[in-house]
């Protein structure tokens, strides 16, 4: 594909470039205690991004449509595109008037004298109140179309029509699936009666569109999803018990475990099993019983306590916490519960921990001294990067894609939702309402 | 579960035993050290040997009087006390040991109250972990409780990890007001 690797090579260029001119150095790691493993902020020189023309959407013959149509539609695709971390935005001003088709050398010129390596041009004509957009994009060093497509659609449904032509050209280009159209969901207090109580919503991946998918007034937290199940806990019965309901929030339903405690419920990738924090006389463990409430199997066997359990992606392992060390760190052993083996060896307090969804990393909750920070361990070599550093800051979930990293973090009073790049940058405040925490992004 | 139902059965007798011969027995330190640090925290271990001599005979302070106002009232009146605990740790304090001793004698004075133990913690840490810490405290205190002589039919326990403060504080007198097993009276 042509443009990919237009883009291989720009970021293979990048790369170099980067190596050598050094414009933006690493920070110095601060010395490590003999033993232990030095874990430091990235600030790695990314590669360089590749930039993109988006010019506002035409809508040639039509009046009236800028606020309604154009500038809702040009703001989130451009919005999107920057992102991804991977392109750029050339600056708007600079764009040259006139036609739009770089076929010819000559208009080419004219883009890439904004800067841009690519032309992602729209027009759009109303029907009724319905739209249709066309978009081309363009490949303007080798005066190519790469990408010509038409989306229609209500006009009230101009966004979603931004969100799905962004995640097509990121497909396009960078061969993985865009998060433009994916969920999140977290768990706040913004509902809360006096005794702040917890419910589950839901939200767009750029924090709009909040729904409140629970009313249990009391606590309901922790949830994890799969094939559009949600689990999580619940205190709406006073005793906290695993529920299970679609991921509209209807259809839930409480499954008895026949044990306590029944915290931080984990679905198997094929939505069977139910991995979970489960007590006896307070000794906290973790359980597998299956969707329907039955066959419960106790995993672990210590006197610690155990906590926090994730299913690998291919669903032979779990990562969780144990603290039979003597701090809590992260612990990994079969599904079955044997062949349990330590993971992290840095820090006095490893925790929530999430598998990518390629199963390469690992990110989690780490604290070495001070505030809790997120943490991305390469699994394969245990090589660890602390992504975070102002606030307080826990509970990682990776998108979809795996390029993206959703957690919480306090800063001042209050906690909220943001997600970044899985490198650290790009970081991003999603929510305002309320503390909002566990945030979990939707397979 | 089976290893430490034998080790608490074992400190039962060997307690019983002191108790008889009444001299030869090492006393357990106390463990009264509240500590702020987090860098040099011991991670919390199970309540091991949290069992108490044997009661006493009982003295005939069984109540015939009723308890007086609605179970709203009885807590506000504050009859059972709350135990309090270290940092990242379940282990009863001396002071724990005390007022959980006095909650024994109340408790087996009304033989028909019902009660509940909720497992509290600061909010330091992570809220998973702190649900699981939440739910070894709730528990230390009940065990605690049922080795004074307090039918554990009478009490259930519930953990709020960091959920539910009692205070909102960044401080260590905040967080110690937000460490603790917490007692409600749910039938009189």
């Amino acid at each position: 594909m042509n443009l990919r690797k237009t883009l291989a090579n720009a970021l293979g260029f990048a790369f170099l470039a980067a190596a050598a001119a050094a414009q933006a150095p690493a920070p110095t790691p601060p010395p490590g205690q003999p033993g232990e493993m030095v874990l430091k902020i990235t600030k790695e020189a990314a590669g360089r991004k590749l930039p993109l023309a988006v010019p506002a959407l035409s809508t040639p013959g039509i009046a009236a449509m800028q606020s309604r149509l154009v500038d809702p539609f040009t703001a989130t695709l451009r919005s999107d595109l920057e992102y991804t971390g991977v392109f750029v935005i050339a600056d708007p001003a600079h764009y040259p008037a006139g036609t739009r088709d770089p076929s010819t050398a000559e208009t080419a010129d004219r883009w890439l004298g904004t800067g841009a390596e690519i032309l992602v041009d729209t027009r759009a004509d109303v029907v009724a109140d319905k739209v249709n957009v066309e978009a081309r994009v363009w490949d303007l060093k080798a005066h190519q179309l790469i990408l010509g497509r038409r989306y229609s659609g209500g006009v009230t449904y101009v966004e979603r029509i931004a969100h799905t032509l962004a995640n097509d050209l990121v497909k396009e280009i960078t061969g993985r699936s865009g998060i433009f159209l994916s969920t999140i969901l977290f768990v706040s207090d913004r509902d809360g009666a006096a005794e702040s109580s917890k419910d589950i919503y839901a939200m767009d991946f750029d924090g709009r569109g909040v729904r409140r998918l629970t009313t249990h007034h009391s606590l309901a937290l922790n949830p994890d999803a799969r094939n559009g199940k949600v689990v999580f806990t619940s205190y709406h019965t006073r005793f906290p018990q695993i529920w299970m309901m679609n991921a509209d929030g209807n259809g839930a339903r409480e499954i008895k475990t026949g044990v306590e405690l029944n915290a931080s419920p984990a679905l198997s990738p094929d939505g069977t099993q139910i991995a979970f924090v489960g007590s006896a006389r307070g000794n906290a463990d973790i359980y597998v019983i299956s969707t329907a409430g039955s066959n419960l199997r106790r995993l672990t066997t210590t006197h610690a306590l155990e906590a926090s359990p994730d299913w690998s992606p291919t669903g032979r392992q779990i990562l969780y916490t144990s603290d039979q060390t003597g701090t809590p760190q992260l612990w990994v052993m079969d599904a079955e519960g044997t062949g349990a083996r330590r993971v992290t060896y840095s820090g006095n307090w490893n925790d929530e921990g999430a598998w990518s969804p390629d199963g390469s990393k690992i990110a989690f909750s780490c604290r070495n001294e001070g505030d809790f920070n997120v943490c991305v361990m390469d699994f394969a070599t245990g090589n660890t990067v602390q992504l975070t550093s102002e606030g307080a800051n826990g509970h990682p979930a990776w998108s979809p894609n795996g390029e993206k990293i959703v957690y919480q973090s306090k800063r001042g009073g209050r906690t909220q939702i943001y997600t970044m790049d899985a490198n650290g940058e790009n970081k991003r405040l999603l929510t305002d309402a309320g503390n909002n925490m566990q945030p979990i992004w939707l397979p | 579960m089976r290893n430490r139902t034998g080790t608490a059965l074992l400190a039962f007798l060997a307690a019983a035993v002191c108790g008889l011969m009444a001299v030869g027995c090492p006393k357990k330190p106390p463990t009264t050290t509240s500590s702020a640090t987090t860098t040099t925290e011991q991670p919390s271990r199970p309540p091991t040997t949290n069992v108490a001599p044997p009661a006493e005979a009982p003295s005939g302070s069984v109540s015939t009087e009723p308890l007086s106002g609605d179970v709203a009232a009885i807590n506000r009146a504050g009859y059972l006390k709350d135990a309090y605990f270290d940092y990242d740790k379940a282990d009863l304090r001396d002071d724990a040991r005390s007022a959980l001793s006095a909650n024994a004698e109340w408790l087996k004075k009304y033989r028909s109250v019902q009660f509940l133990i909720e497992g509290h913690c600061d909010e330091r840490g992570t809220a998973e972990y702190n649900l699981a810490l939440g739910d070894r405290r709730a528990n230390a205190a009940k065990e605690y409780l049922v080795s004074l002589g307090v039918d554990a039919s009478r009490v259930k326990t519930v953990s709020y990890g960091k959920e539910r403060p009692f205070c909102n504080q960044n401080s260590e007198d905040c967080w110690q007001q937000n460490r603790r097993g917490h007692f409600l009276v749910t039938a009189k």
